[in-house]
């Protein structure tokens, strides 16, 4: 008798734990009222974003406009679940007017239909941005929102480390990697390890596209012949031993800390991160442009950068429009992003904002800025997103992983050819025609 | 036994006063009352169960379609096998069930026993500091498993990690998150969460034991460990059993302590488990492949779980 209660409770609660899971997942957006509701009179515009500094941003909206009132949340970072939040809430209904997305992830919800077409909105503006921002913006020929923030690459090296070792600031990748051994020579890593997005701006770089479209159908292609080239560089620095702990992680932080890590590379925001993860050596770092694979050349990448998007159901994209525009472009705002978030903004105004004119005390009172500006001008423009991304950079960082840590044969290359595989195989379950 | 015994027996009282007023009012009565006390629970149980495992399922017949590239929106065809299909000929979806399948034969068992043992050991009559035992192996339940999981990915780290610096002494490095080992380092810091959880019901359990069964076999000069063999653990199967389905049922689940050490290696994948896989292909978008790939998850569970109780109540009779 006993166990027969057992047995019902038990199966009952499998179905509920195993089968609610997935549900309770999609139910967990709490903010009800949505978008925006004019009815004449005060429309309120409702905006989730992960960067620091929306708040007082929206506050400063608030203060000075009387027809239309933000309501702010602060959300997860987008990968971190940020998305999935704003995913969940457009397929229940009740998604804000404006959230952020990065630029790499904007195709993707261009595909799930879950952003609204502005142009009509925005073109007139199209001339506050710089271009890379408004190439971040534009899939297809149409735009989605007002870029918000941009990564142009560059090079974080500590500086003192370099000097105490007698090395020399690289130009080139072959500099890079010399320099590499030298440090190698005093128990010092070049660099820690590059496993999703961080790594695909040096693919941009190198104007070694991974999503390309063919004969109305895309081509996926991480793994294609210019691509291993980059993909061989990376697999010397692997081989020799050069890179140590990986990005993010709390060794990596304590060697940039150290001086055990010497250099990163990557977008203009790692400045904040920087400052955050290795406090204790202040002074000690500076910011040069991004070496380059043929001495003479200027080109650099960009990772990372958002917008923000104007969401499925939104009941007036005009006003959704008008505050992002001001979010992007007015300088008090932008002054709020760059204090709260280190953000690198993608609007003109916002570059020529006094925050981003001083030196930089982290930096040794360098101007930092300056290096940002550049890189911003350099940024190679033939790269686009495509639809899956995620999941193309999700495989890819597992792949990686095994190849930093010289896994089963694993190598930068095998990890490349595993995320356009996944990717395809996603993209075809979906109905997307792709080419192989 | 004795339980079922005073529920059974029937309450003379009630059936005279019925017998006195018209037969058919008091029953609707009962019946209008009984409305009122077992409605808020079927409200919360139709509401917040049923209405979305029936949700899952209908989202699972569908298929999603894009056009060629993509960039024009989603539509939803109704396919009701598309996904299914794709789920079982899905490599990673079906490795993943398997790795489960793996981690449970492994880890259950272990976990069980070591629990079995420590509730027997705080019941017996030689325990000292019996509170002290009970709380110290229940406190790692009372840390949140993703907690639990980035404290133990600290320990496991190959350069700065305790571990690993106490074997470097020896001269000896493991690499507790590589390809080979990744899966019981995920076992281990179940184990240690869970372990104290299965030990407080068996525990609980050991307590309803009878005093005079136990004094009987004394009397007949049964050893402690005769006393726990033959008695103790045969009159708290009911409860092993129950610790047995909730940890079949917690293996399937298994997320929160994989996908927090996936940060720190590339033996754990974005489809590690089928909830880690179902929670990919949300992140994707693909919300009637993640229905369908819960839905085929709990259907196994399922069968798993009723195999379950029929070996052991066969076993039993």
């Amino acid at each position: 008798m006993k166990s027969s209660i057992i047995k019902a409770a038990g199966v009952a609660s499998i179905l509920t734990l195993t089968v609610g899971g997935l549900t309770a997942c999609s139910s967990d957006s709490t903010s009800g009222s949505g978008s925006a509701e004019g009815d004449g009179k005060v429309k309120e515009v409702e905006v989730w974003t992960w960067a620091a500094g929306y708040d007082e941003a929206a506050k400063a909206f608030n203060a000075s406009h009387d027809d239309i009132q933000i309501k702010y949340t602060q959300i997860e970072p987008g990968n971190k679940g940020g998305y999935d939040k704003v995913r969940n809430s457009i397929t229940a209904g009740n998604a804000p007017c404006l959230a952020q997305v990065g630029y790499e992830t904007l195709p993707s919800f261009v595909a799930e239909g879950n952003v609204v077409d502005v142009t009509e909105f925005a073109s007139a503006d199209k001339g506050l941005y710089a271009p890379a921002g408004w190439a971040g913006v534009t899939v297809g020929d149409k735009v989605y929102g007002a870029p918000q923030d941009q990564g142009p690459m560059v090079l974080f090296y500590n500086k003192t480390v370099f000097e105490a070792n007698g090395v020399a600031v690289p130009t080139t990748w072959d500099e890079y990697q010399a320099a590499g051994e030298q440090l190698k020579a005093a128990g010092v890593k070049l660099t820690g390890t590059y496993e999703d997005y961080d790594y695909s701006g040096f693919a941009w770089q190198a104007g070694a596209p991974w999503y390309e479209i063919k004969d109305g159908a895309w081509s996926i292609t991480p793994d294609s012949p210019e691509n291993l080239d980059v993909a061989d560089y990376w697999q010397g620095l692997i081989d020799a031993d050069l890179i140590g702990a990986g990005i993010w992680s709390d060794e990596w932080s304590a060697g940039l800390g150290d001086g055990s890590i010497a250099t990163i590379v990557g977008a203009a925001w790692f400045s904040g991160i920087l400052k955050d993860s290795a406090a204790a050596s202040a002074g000690d770092w500076a910011v040069a442009e991004l070496p380059q694979w043929e001495a003479g050349d200027a080109k650099t990448g960009n990772v990372g950068g958002s917008l923000s998007a104007v969401l499925k159901g939104c009941d007036d994209p005009e006003a959704a429009w008008t505050v992002a525009n001001w979010l992007s472009t007015d300088p008090g705002s932008v002054d709020a992003l760059i204090e709260g978030g280190g953000v690198y903004p993608a609007s003109l105004a916002g570059l020529e904002s006094d925050l981003l004119t001083s030196g930089d005390d982290y930096f040794g009172g360098q101007v930092v800025a300056d290096v940002f500006k550049t890189a911003s001008g350099q940024v190679n423009e033939d790269w686009a997103w495509g639809p899956g991304v995620s999941t193309l950079v999700g495989t890819l960082a597992t792949g990686m992983k095994q190849a930093y840590a010289k896994e089963g044969g694993a190598t930068v290359a095998t990890a490349l050819t595993g995320a356009r595989e996944a990717t395809e195989s996603e993209l075809k379950q979906q109905g997307i025609a792709v080419n192989e | 036994m004795t339980t079922s015994l005073t529920s059974a027996a029937p309450p003379p009282v009630e059936t005279k006063r019925t017998a006195a007023t018209p037969p058919r009012r008091p029953r609707s009565r009962t019946s209008r009352y009984a409305i009122w006390f077992v409605g808020p629970f079927v409200v919360l149980f139709v509401g917040m169960y049923v209405a979305p495992i029936l949700f899952a399922l209908y989202k699972s017949l569908f298929r999603i379609q894009r056009d060629a590239l993509g960039l024009g929106g989603t539509q939803e065809i109704f396919d009701p096998l598309f996904n299914y299909a794709y789920a079982l000929g899905d490599e990673k979806f079906i490795s993943s069930i398997g790795r489960v399948l793996l981690f449970g034969v492994v880890q259950v068992p272990v976990m069980l026993v070591l629990a079995l043992g420590i509730a027997l050991l705080i019941d017996s009559a030689s325990a000292r500091a019996k509170g002290f035992f009970r709380l110290s192996s229940f406190a790692p339940y009372a840390v949140p498993t993703v907690v639990s999981a980035l404290m133990w990915s600290f320990l496991y780290s190959p350069t700065n990690g305790p571990v690993n610096q106490v074997l470097e002494v020896f001269g000896i490095s493991i690499n507790f998150l590589s390809q080979d080992l990744a899966l019981w380092a995920v076992a281990n810091v179940v184990t240690w969460g869970w372990t104290g959880y299965n030990m407080i019901i068996i525990y609980a359990a050991l307590q309803g034991v009878p005093g005079e069964v136990l004094e009987a076999a004394k009397l007949d000069g049964a050893s402690p460990w005769r006393t726990a063999w033959s008695i103790k653990i045969p009159l708290v199967r009911p409860a092993i059993l129950l610790t047995t389905i909730f940890s079949i049922i917690g293996s399937a689940q298994l997320y929160n302590e994989p996908f927090v050490l996936k940060q720190s290696t590339g033996a754990i994948d974005a489809s590690y488990t089928p909830i880690m896989a179902a929670q990919a292909s949300l992140q994707s978008a693909n919300y009637p492949y993640a229905a369908a790939q819960s839905v085929l998850l709990a259907v196994g569970v399922a069968v798993l779980s009723v195999l379950f109780f029929r070996l052991t109540s066969r076993r039993s009779s």
